[in-house]
């Protein structure tokens, strides 16, 4: 006897030393995940990379004469100034990681506010554009020097001080910022819950409060649950081949054959709708009984019952189904991989194409050299928003049901 | 009230309710709509001509080979299944240990902590994940291949793959495996402790055996998302052109990232009509899984109610 419950008492001990362990493990995971994302992330995470377009504007400048060769220099630390043209510049590395030389100050009355490029447009120099290429400046005995970026901006302001003019010049505005990609979110997040919303919530009322207890309805409710189990995926397929030739067609407008915002919009629509249906409807459920009793034993009809008594008392529930709505609409790739694609935009326009920020990192990590860095960045911004969003809703649906209790 | 005002509540009522109707009608259509559309559009490559090029479905159901012009996806549907199978053995005891702890073992403040955990993984969206994957977990499967002498292609394999399924239906099976725990009566566990069998002996063999239908329940919903999963795996998987393959550090390849690779190149022909050929071959094998583990679930038979 003695011998059996030793037995069982190590036998104990064991199971629960895996259990114990097997439960460590799920903290392990979200550890490694959030490790992972800020400490590859945060390098990135600047006001800079929020308000920069993703694609670098290159600029390809024609020649310029100096007007003037004794600017006053700012003295700005670390900076190299060129009296001759009045900008100072600093050695510097892009977003990417690649050095570059950045122009940090431009004289309100340099030549280079002057320069126009090839076309003859004018394109003034500005503050924080670089330089990672070549510029060609003409010497006093009229022969062209070939100043490199990859020798310094000191090289560079030295022989620019040398020089009576630039012959060309090929300067760049950075990219690889993600505003483009956040304005794109916003619009999705916003025309997706003007059409989605009222769609679910009117549905709700309808299976909740209206609709009779007969085969249809239960029909109706089976359909809808299956909503939830389709794959995201299918429902990109679903864009591709309904909403991107309905939007064509609706705007008249080609290009957007390829998918636009409208589309992947409207494919969103139909991924939050039972997600809508399903948190409004326990929503309303939450709402006693009673009110909705004394509300038509006072004399009004159904439709006054339902909209002014039901309704606003699930206010809250339907509040956390929106907050529910745009974790989702945040978080979502695959379908938007079909219904906008992933050419990634800075101007956006509800039939043009861009991407939102989950299909950002996805277009930058299928790249050729994929930069975790910038999916790393804008990782964290996404898991920022979506986990303070379930900090909300989970805070919500507590008082709102404590007001029932 | 006069009688004015009663029929005129009674139409505004009516027609309320005919609006509601019809959106209700429309929410419920959209599920017709998409599989409506992704089997017409997925059926024509077998029907339709493309250039002289038409698959033959049975060939593309059990070929062995992925590429143009002859789309085979028998080898990708074996893996698939596979890859999920394997993500299930990994995820489902650590789930449901996990849920165990939470639910019987751990003090409460504990038990909130790990809710919470859980919560949040199941809040992370699929394309977090894939950067993790492909950031992180390829490279560790990388080394540990190289450990072995095996080369892998970057770490993108069968085991990446699985790793990071695993991971993202973790909370999936975990969360309804503490709902099926905890609503296991208190006097079957009462009983077992009063017939002298030792905590940890009532947890395993009452608690866990009487919630299995509710772990079940959890372990289909998780081979659901796993199935459809596509962001990710895309991101971990490489992609092969033939196979099957069961070596866990080969490139794999899944229903759902077949659709999604290379989607940046083409937009119509047969390369783009067959991805829609593959998404309803994944809404079927979808809906075979789910009938099946079904029919499973109703035989493993109740323990109590």
């Amino acid at each position: 006897m003695d011998k059996n419950i030793r037995k069982r008492k190590v036998k104990d001990v064991i199971l629960q030393t895996i259990t114990y362990t097997a439960s460590f493990i799920s903290v392990v995971i979200l550890g490694a995940i959030l490790f992972f994302v800020f400490s590859r992330g945060t390098n990135l995470l600047t006001f800079k990379i929020i308000k920069d377009d993703f694609n670098p504007v290159v600029y390809n400048l024609k020649t310029t004469e100096i007007i003037n060769n004794n600017f006053n220099d700012p003295l700005i630390e670390n900076a190299y100034f060129s009296k001759n043209y009045g900008i100072a510049a600093i050695d510097d590395i892009t977003k990417d990681g690649n050095k570059t030389i950045r122009f940090i100050y431009i004289d309100k009355d340099s030549p280079l506010l002057k320069t126009e490029n090839q076309q003859g447009e004018l394109i003034p120099f500005k503050e924080n554009m670089i330089f990672d290429s070549t510029i060609r400046v003409i010497n006093e005995d009229n022969t062209t020097t070939t100043i490199f970026s990859r020798n310094g901006a000191s090289n560079m302001i030295n022989i620019l001080d040398q020089s009576i003019g630039i012959d060309s010049a090929i300067i760049k505005q950075e990219g690889g910022g993600i505003r483009g990609s956040i304005i794109t979110t916003l619009y999705l997040v916003f025309i997706t819950l003007l059409i989605g919303l009222p769609l679910g919530i009117f549905t709700a009322l309808y299976l909740n409060q209206i609709a009779p207890q007969n085969k249809i309805t239960n029909i109706l409710r089976s359909f809808i649950d299956m909503l939830t189990g389709v794959p995201s995926i299918i429902y990109g397929l679903m864009g591709a081949a309904l909403f991107i030739p309905l939007t064509t067609k609706l705007f008249g407008d080609s290009s957007m054959q390829r998918g636009s915002l409208i589309a992947g919009s409207l494919t969103l629509v139909v991924i939050i709708l039972p997600v809508v249906i399903k948190a409004t409807e326990s929503a309303l459920d939450v709402v006693p009984r009673s009110y909705r009793d004394a509300s038509l034993a006072l004399g009004a009809n159904k439709t006054q019952t339902t909209f002014k008594v039901m309704l606003p008392n699930a206010l809250p529930g339907i509040l956390s189904a929106a907050l529910l709505s745009i974790g989702r609409i945040i978080g979502e790739s695959a379908a938007l991989i079909y219904a906008m694609g992933t050419i990634i935009g800075d101007n956006v326009s509800l039939t043009g194409r861009s991407t939102s920020l989950a299909v950002h990192i996805w277009a930058v990590m299928s790249g050729e050299v994929p930069n975790v860095a910038l999916a790393s960045t804008i990782a964290i911004i996404i898991l920022v928003v979506v986990l303070s969003l379930n900090l909300l809703i989970k805070l919500i649906t507590y008082r709102f049901t404590k007001r029932y209790k | 009230m006069n009688q004015k005002t009663i029929n005129k509540n009674k139409r505004i009522d009516r027609i309320v309710k005919a609006f509601l109707l019809g959106t209700a009608i429309l929410s419920a259509l959209f599920i017709v709509i998409i599989i409506f559309i992704v089997a017409i559009r997925g059926l024509k490559p077998f029907f339709g001509d493309y250039d002289g090029v038409t698959i033959n479905f049975f060939k593309f159901i059990t070929g062995r080979r992925y590429f143009a012009p002859e789309y085979r996806i028998g080898y990708i549907i074996i893996n698939t299944l596979y890859v999920v199978f394997l993500s299930i053995i990994v995820s489902a005891p650590i789930a449901v240990l996990t849920a165990l702890f939470i639910a019987k073992m751990a003090p409460k403040f504990l038990g909130n902590i790990l809710s919470t955990v859980i919560e949040v993984l199941a809040a992370i969206p699929s394309i977090i994940y894939g950067v993790f994957g492909s950031g992180y977990v390829v490279v560790l499967v990388r080394n540990l291949a190289a450990k072995f002498g095996i080369t892998t292609a970057g770490g993108l394999s069968t085991l990446s793959t699985v790793i990071v399924l695993s991971m993202m239906i973790l909370p999936t099976i975990t969360m309804l495996s503490i709902t099926a725990i905890k609503s296991v009566p208190k006097d079957m566990e009462e009983g077992s402790l009063a017939l002298g069998a030792s905590k940890t002996q009532t947890m395993f063999s009452i608690s866990i055996n009487a919630a299995k239908p509710g772990i079940f329940a959890g372990i289909i919903l998780g081979v659901g998302r796993a199935l459809g999963e596509a962001t990710a795996v895309t991101m971990v998987s490489g992609g092969r052109g033939s196979g099957p393959t069961f070596s866990l550090f080969d490139t794999t390849m899944t229903l759902t990232s077949t659709i999604l690779t290379g989607i940046k190149e083409t937009t119509e022909g047969l390369d783009y009509d067959i991805r829609f050929s593959i998404g309803l071959v994944l809404i079927v094998v979808i809906l075979i899984v789910n009938f099946v583990l079904n029919s499973v679930k109703k035989r493993m038979g109740k323990y109590y109610g």
